[in-house]
């Protein structure tokens, strides 16, 4: 059986939290981890800016929209599934990561991209890469949420 | 715009991206912007320069 510290008596809340973990995040009860990530899905940022990290937001979604312009602006491919091609599905997946951006694109604007532009590889790389970092920010934000990340 | 200008537009954003995602302390991203930033940039022209022996054929013309 432990001893108890003599210089922090019992009962003190300032003695307690001294001995907590100085870096062990703690989920807030106000989070509602579920309606972080859908927001985090729907508008690249909005998760992190919902959880209070407003500084990092604003970046994301700088740095995806950034992704999405640069990529819609070389005529990118915005993958879709086809028939017989396997792999479209996973192409698909990573644009669909983009959230509003893709809805916006694929159905509102009917943008699929230009098979003979120049950029329409490069663009398609651009567009992939910035749904999977929404994704990956979908998951960051479910994890702070529930107190797994700082 | 080229191609050069793409590749290094992509390293700029994803390592931004992730110096961001994947550490808090300003002195940690900086250090994995960079590696990142310089890793692909760098790792993409030593690739592009070790192909060069190989033959591509002449350019496709687009229609």
């Amino acid at each position: 059986m432990a001893e108890p510290d003599a210089e922090a008596p019992p009962g003190v809340p300032e003695a307690r939290a001294a001995e907590d973990p100085p870096s062990a995040p703690t989920p807030n009860p106000k989070n509602n981890a579920p309606f972080a990530a859908l927001l985090a899905w729907l508008i690249p940022g909005a998760g992190h800016f919902y959880l209070g990290r407003r500084g990092r937001a604003v970046l994301f979604l700088i740095l995806i929209l950034t992704a999405v312009v640069v990529g819609v602006a070389l005529q990118g491919k915005l993958w879709r599934i086809a028939p017989g091609q396997p792999l479209s599905v996973l192409g698909t997946l990573g644009c669909a990561g983009l959230g509003l951006p893709y809805l916006v694109l694929r159905f509102v604007l009917g943008y699929e991209g230009n098979i003979i532009a120049q950029g329409y590889e490069y663009g398609a790389a651009f567009l992939v890469t910035g749904g999977l970092m929404n994704l990956l920010l979908v998951l960051d934000a479910w994890d702070i949420a529930r107190g797994i990340k700082e | 715009m080229s191609h050069f200008l793409l590749m290094v537009l992509y390293s700029l954003l994803v390592s931004v991206f992730f110096a961001v995602l994947w550490r808090r302390d300003r002195r940690g991203q900086v250090v994995l912007f960079l590696q990142l930033f310089l890793g692909m940039v760098l790792g993409g022209l030593a690739l592009a320069w070790l192909m060069y022996p190989f033959p591509s054929g002449p350019p496709t013309p687009l229609t």
